[in-house]
């Protein structure tokens, strides 16, 4: 046994060697794996304009948030204050506010503001709620069947139709803005819910990341469902839905934080106030009051509380997102 | 159809798909997605594409200004007389070339730069991926409010730390399209990083190893590895950001008003091809005319998306 042993004991000992010389060589010359950094005392120093940048990269997320906390008084000081001396949530609601009782210090809050419509600033994020869960589940759903067929199914239009779809990424969305606006004007769907949701369904660019993801699924997964006499759209629930689970959380996070963002599409199809959606609404907000040193208080909250639902959700699936992001890179 | 089932399946994937039906079934799941494509993605373009050679607009009257048909009417306008068009192209040909150079080194930079996988760097990539999922909206009001002309503008207060008098930043011609490239290259660097990133990952180390064998440096190792590597992700950041830059809306719309209900701010310094498209069409209801620009970012895109794809097939034959 020991005899045996001993000669792939020796080469066991002679491959650390090298990899020990290696490691060595590689120590001399950079890391490989992120060759540009340098050892600890010029690598601190190189990080320097990184961090730099980082606040950079920070400084409007604190404005909008340390601003949305500023009294009008403090927001036309200058210099600024950099934090708040004494911060309110007047910008959010006003306790003190009477609209029968104007007052200078007291401000109309966000959320008391808009009082001619239901909810009041509410409204608009009920509205983007409820237009980003259907968007997003609806069109997951027929992207997903569509990119099933086109997939795992043949006959003789497919490669057509698939063609079609891909080449219609190349358009931008713009060029079919005005036929668009005026298509949904004469099924009457202007500030509706329809207006928002149904146009929005057909994305191309879900089949064809969908149908990406397929392709590495083998066949012969189908091909076993339906020798087991399993119907199509079973073989779609039960188990193309399952494998696509990962491809489709990616999906439905691209959609979801697009759609939450989505301006040009709701400001064209909205002209009654109580149908805007979030950025809109703030949008209007700022129209409003542009120039006016004191709103900006109430502008900065309104942004704040628009941003933080995509950024939540990017924390929580942050590994799908990024995961997403770099597969329809590198394809 | 049925009887084809008898057949065996598991053969070849030629025996697959005579096996599998191509009934009724594949058309009822594709129906969906593909009626609500037809009627909402693709009639529209084509739709626009007829409206282009057409004076439409919301005074439609048979009797004094019948709307109809102009020929290349719209196009030749555009091209030879507006010359607010003029200076939106010229603008927004700025914009993307500036926008899209700084964002490309500033998204490779950082990704060199975050690419180890320590924590401090997941926290960094994170912070410099944030813009992209904020809405446009508020991130532009945020800016708005910190490019602030008078002093109570953060920059201003902070250029006047070191004895700058305040700057209009939203107000001077000359700075107008600088601050919409500085947000973009701020908004959009780290989903370039993130893309970069992907790319540089896959570059199996083994090259890099063989490299520092023969001898070569850090330098050379980025010139001679990297780069070439990476040029399929940069081809990809440079198309879908330019593609992106062209389409900017939101900072132009709400930073920049004209005083007359329009958009552009003062002499239309930063007026671009979609602010404007949006001016005619849904402010001075030129919809014809709107779809004829609409037509042209097109063109633009497409033109300059195959340029891209072909000089980099050429590179790639040369090598």
């Amino acid at each position: 046994m020991s005899l045996k042993q001993s000669p792939s004991r020796q080469i066991a000992r002679a491959e650390r060697k090298a990899q020990k010389r290696n490691e060595a060589l590689m120590e001399r010359s950079g890391n490989f794996h992120a060759p540009f950094e340098r050892s600890s005392k010029s690598q601190k120093l190189r990080r320097i304009p990184i961090y730099l940048l980082t606040v950079v990269m920070i400084a409007p997320y604190y404005w909008m948030i340390t601003s949305s906390f500023k009294s009008v008084e403090e927001l036309q000081q200058v210099p600024p204050t950099l934090f708040p001396d004494k911060p309110i949530v007047g910008n959010y609601y006003d306790s003190r506010f009477d609209p029968l009782n104007y007052q200078q210090d007291v401000l109309q809050g966000l959320f008391q503001r808009y009082t001619d419509i239901n909810f009041g600033f509410m409204r608009f994020m009920l509205n983007s709620i409820y237009v980003n869960i259907l968007i997003t589940l609806f069109t997951l759903f027929i992207g997903s069947l569509a990119a099933y067929v086109v997939s795992k199914h043949r006959f003789k239009a497919k490669r057509a139709i698939y063609l079609v779809i891909i080449g219609s990424m190349m358009i931008p969305w713009q060029v079919g803005l005005i036929p668009g606006f005026l298509l949904v004007d004469s099924l009457g769907w202007l500030n509706s819910y329809f207006g928002y949701v149904v146009p929005a369904l057909p994305k191309a660019f879900i089949v064809f990341f969908l149908v990406q993801y397929l392709s590495s699924i083998p066949d012969e997964l189908v091909e076993a469902a339906r020798i087991d006499g399993a119907r199509e759209f079973t073989i779609y629930w039960r188990i193309i839905l399952p494998l696509l689970k990962p491809a489709l959380i990616a999906m439905m996070i691209f959609t979801a934080i697009g759609e939450w963002n989505n301006f040009l599409w709701p400001l064209i199809i909205t002209n009654s106030q109580e149908m805007a959606n979030l950025p809109v609404a703030l949008a209007g907000l700022r129209n409003s009051g542009a120039g006016n040193v004191g709103m900006q208080g109430i502008i900065m909250a309104a942004s704040l509380i628009t941003s933080i639902p995509t950024i939540l959700l990017f924390f929580l699936a942050q590994k799908h997102f990024i995961r997403g992001i770099a597969l329809s890179g590198i394809k | 159809m049925k009887t084809k089932t008898t057949t065996n399946p598991s053969q070849s994937k030629k025996g697959f798909y005579k096996w599998s039906d191509a009934g009724a079934s594949s058309y009822l799941m594709l129906a969906p997605f593909v009626i609500l494509f037809l009627i909402f993605s693709v009639y529209p373009v084509l739709a626009s594409l007829r409206l282009s050679f057409m004076r439409y607009n919301a005074i439609c009257n048979p009797e004094q200004s019948p709307c109809g048909s102009v020929g290349f009417g719209n196009y030749t306008t555009l091209i030879f007389d507006d010359s607010r068009f003029h200076k939106a192209l010229l603008n927004t040909s700025i914009y993307v070339v500036g926008a899209v150079l700084i964002g490309m080194v500033a998204s490779l930079a950082l990704a060199l730069s975050l690419q180890a996988d320590t924590k401090s760097n997941r926290i960094l990539r994170v912070i410099f991926f944030l813009p992209s999922v904020t809405s446009g909206v508020a991130v532009v009001l945020v800016w708005g409010w910190v490019f602030r002309g008078d002093d109570v503008g953060l920059l201003n207060a902070l250029i006047s730390k070191i004895g700058i008098s305040p700057v209009e930043w939203l107000a001077t011609p000359s700075l107008a399209l600088p601050v919409l490239i500085f947000m973009s290259v701020w908004g959009g660097a780290g989903f370039g990083m993130i893309l970069f990133l992907a790319g540089l990952n896959a570059i199996p180390a083994m090259y890099y190893e063989a490299a520092v064998i023969d001898g070569a440096g850090p330098r050379e190792r980025f010139f001679n590895i990297t780069l070439p590597l990476l040029r399929p992700v940069m081809v990809y950041v440079g198309i879908t950001g330019t593609i992106g830059a062209f389409q900017i809306f939101e900072a132009v719309y709400l930073l920049f008003p004209s005083g007359t209900g329009s958009v552009g701010g003062l002499r239309d310094m930063a007026l671009t091809i979609v602010p404007y498209l949006y001016d005619m069409g849904f402010l001075k209801f030129r919809l014809g005319y709107a779809s004829a620009i609409a037509w042209v970012l097109f063109i633009i895109i497409f033109v300059i998306s195959m340029i891209n794809i072909k000089l980099t097939k050429s590179l790639e034959d040369l090598r």
